[in-house]
């Protein structure tokens, strides 16, 4: 879960330090408190291998013992006079190395897929374009807030599993939405105590870093509700499938599905059989459950109750957006100069020329698109003496919805190196035409050609 | 693939294998130039060795791609089993992630690499 890092205290240099900017192996780690205080976001990159590595993959080095380099570099004041320090460190070396993260263990997620005509690279894993494989995150019927889902007995001060080793629910996660059925839980425990095999430094690909935490709480059956509700079955958990291909916030569920039919690998989408499969490991979920059970029967684990209950009720808020909201399609659309494909060459050229475009978008008799001309195909046809339109028409048309923000369609524009997309709506119809100038005034920068 | 050096490139070796063995071939990329070439062919299983064998026959380096997953880092978290066409990525025993080899398409594919979020898939060849 990528809002996941750790809290470290390196401890004081001769003469003192007090951190302004620090690198663990050339991952910048935050410094949000006293001199030497860090903590290592878990989403944050290396400066030198990117996505490759990042501060999940630190922790999970410290863990497993390895030594990393700190650098770190400081103001200066008369107090901790030092300006810069180097050093190579161990989880030995360290005062305190606290795993603290701030939104783990969600009650379910959505199941994704990209209903786009491209591959996107997601916090939900690689999507295939329209619809071709499908993921999914949650371990479903032994998911912890699943288990006891009016939190009688997770809350504040539940000693739990954290990484193979105990750890404690600190509280509501960010983002807690008990009434949507996505709760989410702060968890903090002991990284040095942990075990590298239930954490793991982790990259997705196009998107970043983030950290893969093995998290177990145990429910203790005080009585028939509580067992009642641990007995629930992955046919009676539901969420959404989301495409992930709508880069919006609120995207409209597709359908509801189980995790039964999640976990079975295979799931219909709009009609099609699609492979599904998970992001987080179930196998590993499972190893948990027994481990934690092994603690529990040697006696290892004391089981506590809550100092103080979490809240049930609520849903997350949306950020309140108060400057200049983003720009949607449908805000810089124009009409589209358009053709059918019985027309001349001829036709067309001058058709670029009065309407003073360099895009033709053709239609059929519905409106709706079969392919696109531009003044340079009409240029190529001419000095290679292609006689009708529907041999140099593109049939490959790179499109855009109206409710897409800017920013993702001039990166379209700038990937496939075009300079307009046809606005479509969901069956094709043409609704009108973005070119590179309309994005460029907007979003600035290289749009393409 | 298939590998010709500079004067097997010359010689229909491809069109050869094809009439002698009678055997479909798919070609799936091809790069050839005067100084040899690099050619991935698909074939079915069960005429990939005999096609394999004829190719040596004539002077063509073969290589079998493979994808090799590396198991101490596989963390069988799924991210790469519902992007494998071939199914040969799945479930197995007790939720592991296993690789059936003799189904993947190796380098013709390579979908699931770099869907790895603990980069435990390689291609080879």
């Amino acid at each position: 879960m990528c809002s996941s890092g750790a809290v470290v205290n390196v401890g004081h240099s001769d003469p003192p330090i007090k951190i302004q900017n620090a690198w663990i192996n050339d991952v910048p780690v935050t410094h949000p408190g006293a001199a030497v205080d860090l903590f290592i976001g878990a989403t944050l990159m290396s400066e030198t291998k990117g996505m490759e590595y990042g501060g999940g993959h630190v922790i999970e080095d410290l863990i497993r013992g390895k030594s990393v380099d700190l650098r770190a570099t400081a103001y200066g004041t008369d107090c901790y006079p030092r300006t810069e320090v180097e050093t190579t460190i161990t989880k030995d070396d360290l005062n305190q190395f606290i795993l603290l993260n701030f939104r783990n263990g969600y009650q379910r997620y959505n199941c994704a897929v990209n209903g786009r005509d491209e591959t996107i690279y997601t916090y939900m894993g690689k999507l295939l374009p329209k619809y071709r494989n499908a993921t999914y995150s949650g371990a479903g019927e032994i998911a912890p807030l699943l288990n006891d889902p009016d939190y009688e007995t997770i809350g504040l001060g539940t000693r739990i599993f954290l990484c193979g080793s105990q750890g404690y629910v600190i509280g509501e996660g960010t983002q807690h939405s008990p009434s949507a059925g996505l709760g989410t839980l702060m968890v903090k425990g002991d990284a040095k105590k942990m075990d590298a095999e239930f954490i793991r430094g982790a990259t997705f690909t196009g998107y970043g870093t983030t950290l893969y935490v093995g998290l177990g709480i145990p429910i203790p059956l005080l009585n028939i509700g509580l067992a009642k509700k641990a007995a629930v079955r992955d046919e009676e958990i539901l969420t959404d499938i989301i495409d992930y291909g709508i880069p919006r916030r609120t995207r409209p569920p597709i359908r509801r599905v189980s995790y039964r039919e999640l976990k079975s690998g295979k799931i219909e989408v709009k009609g099609k059989e699609v492979r599904v499969s998970s992001l987080s490991s179930l196998e590993k979920a499972q190893r948990i459950c027994e481990e934690l059970a092994g603690w529990i029967r040697a006696g290892d684990f004391t089981l506590t109750l809550p100092v103080e209950r979490m809240p049930n009720v609520g849903t997350a808020k949306p950020m309140r957006q108060t400057k200049g909201s983003a720009a949607f399609v449908d805000s810089i659309v124009h009409e589209a100069v358009t053709c059918s494909e019985d027309e001349a060459i001829e036709a067309i050229a001058k058709r670029l020329v009065t309407r003073n475009v360099n895009h033709i978008v053709v239609v059929d008799a519905a409106g709706k698109l079969t392919g696109i001309v531009t003044s340079w195909d009409i240029t190529k046809a001419t000095a290679n003496g292609a006689r009708t339109l529907s041999d140099i028409i593109v049939r490959r048309v790179y499109t855009a919805l109206p409710n897409e923000p800017v920013e993702v369609v001039s990166k379209r524009l700038a990937q496939h190196n075009i300079s307009a997309l046809p606005v479509v709506d969901g069956v094709q119809k043409v609704l009108g035409i973005v070119t590179s100038e309309d994005v460029a005034k907007l979003v600035g920068g290289d749009c393409g050609g | 693939m298939l590998r010709f050096d500079n004067e097997k490139v010359h010689d229909p070796v491809t069109s050869q294998v094809i009439l002698e063995e009678k055997v479909l071939l798919n070609i799936m990329s091809a790069y050839v130039n005067q100084q040899g070439g690099e050619i991935l062919i698909e074939v079915a299983p069960a005429d990939a060795e005999r096609v394999a064998k004829a190719f040596r026959s004539k002077g063509v380096t073969v290589d079998v791609p493979k994808l090799i997953e590396k198991d101490d880092k596989c963390t069988s978290c799924g991210a790469c089993v519902s992007l494998c066409p071939m199914t040969a990525l799945g479930f197995g025993a007790g939720k592991k992630v296993e690789l059936d080899e003799a189904r993947c398409n190796g380098v013709t594919c390579g979908l699931c690499v770099d869907a790895c979020p603990v980069r435990a898939i390689r291609l080879l060849g």
